[in-house]
């Protein structure tokens, strides 16, 4: 498979622009991002720069994606997302994407969302479980989630997306059944499955690896139980008409998630704002990665590096279930180790492409590793 | 204590003093160990206003350094016997204390940290006398953290200590009693002259190897390195002669001019034998070559130590190691980690065998994996020691179980005075180099010393115990051990490798095994899932890194058949107490 190889002022394939709006109404235990309560002048400084960098970029091609993460971009004041967008080219877009926390989503929001271009709305619901919910700080209830769809779809966003944590402090069978349940009468076009991962620079990981009480870490489901938990979302999903096409992503054919799409794929993207990550077909850089860092910084850009292709071919294109397709030069430098696996029950082999197995996916950091150097 | 000396008679100022001075080697100082013996010269003005030449030699603590503590003994008129004023007499001090008698030496008694809340100066002098029956009623009371008493040490040893006997005049005999390498001059010898002179330039012989060397530079330590033209009978000096390699000049060996032969050479010393044998194994393969070098270059400076290359089925090639003990085990496999940067795997240590087959034959083995077949064994003899351990009444209970779960045999206990009891046992040697030490400082909460010597061997009825991991046998797991312990030992060691081995992708089965009989079993439950299930946004290098450092965990360890084995799997044994308890 050829993927683009375009790059600098050339950028010519069909480009993804990410946009990074880190604050939060609350921080959740379990996140690691640099997103979270900031100071509320922080905010207007955090938008004067993001609008500079957006105006600042020499766009050598239109946006086809845009997509507006965080943090919580849902709660930005109208003016404020129309002021960001207004400097994205190539609106209408195929696919702008919103990140919003469920719960309390106001019509006229919804409105001024669908105005600036908007047509695909992510929610990070995370858990149906009351009691999950507020074990991790969130305050929404699965009433208000199904409120939000109705309110979406009643607004012409069809393109939903609600977001499902597997493994959260406290979850049982009984309630991530629950969770799976709603999501059947929700009916979204798009789910995302995410299993818990402890990193230790979340309030949760640094309990869970300390010892504490707070944050429910001694409640963790263990590994196992997260992977059967996962498995059965894989499960009713497919029943639902929800294929995985990603190793956490489920989609009805044709709303899997363009923007995201292009991460997997390797094709090019540009993140705006703190903490935003971009890929020029050759390149690889990052911003800085706090909003106070970002506000000040002369250079927003903290590191750049040569894209390793060969490698990410694999370890970043096998998360997608449709595999990958196996080179003559992978051949001989990959060749053994993919042998391996496909021995080991972790890749299964088509022709010259090779996708992850069921076992595989949930094993799929053990085949990564043996793509990198 | 010798750094207080330095400090007193001005070989060193305040200002040039460091903890430790003469422990040069990084390890020494981490450690606060002495491994090495160090010589210096001290020039000490008396009170009777003569001057002095002293010659100084620290020497190390341990049992496994002992022959350090007996070469530099030959080289001496005389010897402080320092005792700790609140510890008392310990294991080692009795030991030490019977090597300089036996080598006619004077002996002053000193009875350091006398400053410290804890000491009990006279309770302690009771216990010299009583123990090592040495008269302590001039016993010097010192500190030398606080200085006090180190005057009185030089006047004691100016006093006390008999002046060289021999003759600058007569024909040269010196005595090697230490030497090592050094890139630039070659062999440094440290020798001790008894009779004669040596100069620069002249050509002198050495009694074992008949070869003759020309003196190319001389001089004394104090404690850094002065030259000097000559070293005269009575004084202790470094020498180097272009000698390549330091088994060309051997520790004990005699030197003499060789334009004046000598019909006798001075008594020598005891090669030291190395008793407690490991395999090391570069965890690279490619290292193989490298980890070699390195051997050798140390063994240039340690003659203790011996090295053959063997393999492994399940580690590569590797080399089989002979060490004095296990402190001198850990400081090689420590100098080749950090001097050399080799990443090793360090097989179970053990000892050597002698094993008489049904031919007739005797064959000594030091590796599990050369045991003969048991159908061709007739009689098996292990290594014993005699072990002296020093203790208090209260940890008496549990260090006598701990002796009798290690297969001791009690040869004497004895009151000591001060609430302290002497115990005597003879006991296997393999029993001292698996998790001894570390249980008797638990069982005592580190009040008990321990010394010991090789006693001979006795028969014993030893078996060797094979690991399968997945169904295979891994060579470089198998040790041997008593077949009465045979049972608990192997539940014991596949219980700790069960939690060392991390989970692989299938099940896999831990079994010890003696024979064709599988004695103990457990599972390592298959990993079920290692997986990044979360979005960041397209940050690819944050991906990327994760798989590098679970790529790195998996490059340090060593993959037998479809098992990726860790490190320290291959030393758990060492860890396996009887109950299967981990420290």
């Amino acid at each position: 498979m050829q993927w683009p190889r375009p790059h600098g002022r050339g950028m010519n394939a069909m480009a993804g622009v990410y946009i990074s709006w880190p604050f939060c109404a609350q921080k959740c235990t379990y996140c690691n991002f640099a997103s979270g309560v900031f100071p509320r002048e922080l905010e207007g400084r955090y938008l004067e720069r993001l609008r500079r960098e957006l105006r600042d970029w020499e766009w050598p091609w239109v946006a086809e994606t845009v997509y507006l993460g965080g943090g919580t971009p849902g709660s930005m004041a109208a003016e404020a997302l129309e002021g960001v967008l207004s400097e994205v080219r190539g609106r209408p877009w195929k696919e702008a994407t919103l990140e919003a926390a469920p719960g309390w989503i106001a019509r006229e929001q919804v409105q001024a969302w669908r105005r600036c271009g908007i047509n695909r709305v992510s929610l990070g619901v995370q858990s149906f479980v009351e009691r999950e919910l507020r074990r991790t700080g969130r305050k929404h209830t699965a009433e208000g989630v199904a409120r939000d769809v109705a309110l979406l779809l009643s607004e012409g966003i069809g393109e939903i997306n609600l977001d499902l944590i597997a493994g959260l402090p406290g979850q049982t069978e009984a309630g991530w059944r629950e969770s799976l349940d709603w999501i059947e009468r929700l009916a979204p076009p798009h789910v995302s499955v995410y299993m818990l991962e402890v990193d230790d620079d979340s309030n949760l990981g640094h309990e869970l690896l300390l010892g504490g009480v707070r944050y429910g870490a001694r409640d963790v489901p263990g590994e196992e139980q997260i992977a059967d938990f996962y498995e059965e979302a894989v499960e009713r999903l497919a029943g639902m008409g929800l294929a995985r096409y990603e190793i956490s992503n489920f989609a009805r054919p044709g709303s899997e998630s363009l923007h995201n799409l292009k991460y997997w794929k390797r094709e090019p993207y540009v993140g705006f704002g703190a903490d935003a990550h971009s890929f020029d077909g050759r390149l690889r850089w990052q911003n800085v990665e706090t909003p106070q860092e970002y506000v000040q910084a002369e250079q927003i850009r903290c590191e750049t590096t040569e894209a390793h292709g060969d490698e990410e071919k694999f370890f970043v294109g096998l998360r997608l279930m449709t595999g990958v397709q196996v080179a003559d030069e992978d051949e001989a430098r990959y060749g053994e180790a993919i042998g391996r696996f496909v021995g080991d029950g972790l890749l299964v082999r088509d022709g010259d492409v090779v996708k992850l197995t069921n076992r595989g996916v949930l094993l799929s950091n053990e085949v990564f590793a043996a793509f990198v150097d | 204590m010798a750094d207080r000396l330095l400090e007193y008679t001005g070989a060193l100022s305040q200002r040039e003093m460091m903890e430790q001075v003469l422990d040069s080697m990084d390890l020494e100082r981490e450690r606060g160990i002495t491994i090495k013996a160090h010589a210096v010269r001290l020039e000490y003005h008396a009170d009777n206003g003569n001057t002095y030449q002293l010659n100084l030699i620290d020497t190390p603590g341990h049992v496994d350094f002992t022959y350090e503590v007996s070469r530099s003994l030959q080289a001496c008129e005389g010897a402080l016997l320092v005792v700790d004023a609140s510890q008392g007499v310990e294991a080692q001090t009795l030991a030490n204390t019977y090597l300089a008698i036996h080598h006619n030496l004077e002996l002053i008694p000193v009875i350091n940290k006398i400053d410290l809340p804890s000491a009990e100066p006279e309770r302690i002098k009771e216990q010299v006398e009583q123990i090592i029956g040495l008269d302590a009623s001039e016993a010097v009371l010192a500190s030398a953290k606080s200085g006090i008493g180190i005057h009185e040490i030089c006047e004691a040893v100016v006093h006390k200590v008999p002046p060289p006997k021999g003759d600058p005049a007569a024909p040269l005999r010196a005595l090697i009693f230490d030497s090592w390498f050094d890139p630039y001059r070659g062999v440094i010898i440290l020798a001790r002259l008894m009779d004669g002179t040596i100069r620069k330039g002249q050509r002198i012989r050495l009694w074992s190897t008949e070869s003759t060397y020309e003196v190319d530079g001389l001089g004394y330590q104090s404690p850094k390195p002065v030259p000097c033209d000559t070293l005269s009978a009575g004084e202790v000096g470094f020498l180097f002669a272009n000698i390549k390699t330091v088994s060309d000049a051997k520790v004990g060996d005699t030197i003499y001019d060789a334009a004046n032969p000598i019909s006798e050479p001075l008594p020598g010393f005891e090669e030291m034998k190395p008793m407690v044998f490991a395999g090391l194994y570069p965890v690279e393969s490619h290292e193989h070559g490298l980890l070699r070098d390195a051997l050798e270059k140390l063994r240039l400076n340690d003659s203790a130590f011996n090295f053959e290359p063997e393999n492994s089925v399940a580690l590569g090639f590797g080399f089989r190691c002979g060490f004095l003990g296990l402190l001198h085990l850990e400081i090689v496999q420590e100098r080749l980690e950090r001097e050399f940067e080799i990443d090793l795997i360090t097989t179970a240590p053990g000892v050597r065998y002698k094993v008489e087959l049904g031919s007739g034959e005797i064959v000594e083995v030091d590796n599990p994996t050369k045991w003969p077949n048991p159908s061709e064994i007739i009689k098996i003899e292990e290594p014993v020691i005699d072990a002296t351990v020093i203790t208090r009444e209260e940890y008496l209970g549990e260090i006598l179980k701990l002796m009798e779960e290690k297969r001791g045999n009690q040869k004497k206990f004895e009151y000591i005075g001060g609430g302290r009891v002497m115990l005597l046992y003879e006991m296997p040697l393999n029993e001292v180099v698996l998790d001894f030490y570390d249980r008797l400082k638990s069982a005592s909460r580190g009040y008990a010393s321990l010394d010991y010597h090789l006693a001979g061997y006795r028969i014993s009825p030893m078996v060797k115990m094979d690991v399968l991991v997945a169904g295979d046998p891994v060579d470089a797991l198998s040790i041997i051990v008593h077949k009465d312990f045979a049972f608990e030992r192997g539940k014991a060691l596949i219980d700790r490798l069960r939690k060392l081995i991390p989970r692989q992708q299938f099940e896999v089965a831990l079994q010890a095994a003696i024979g064709a009989k599988i004695i103990a079993r457990e599972n390592i439950a298959a990993l079920r899932k290692n997986v990044l299930a979360k979005c960041y946004g397209g940050d690819i290098s944050r991906k990327r890194k994760l798989l590098e450092k679970q790529k790195e965990g998996k490059r340090r360890m060593k993959r037998v058949g479809r098992v990726e084995i860790p490190q320290e799997a291959f030393l758990a044994v060492l860890k396996v107490s009887q109950s299967g308890s981990e420290e």
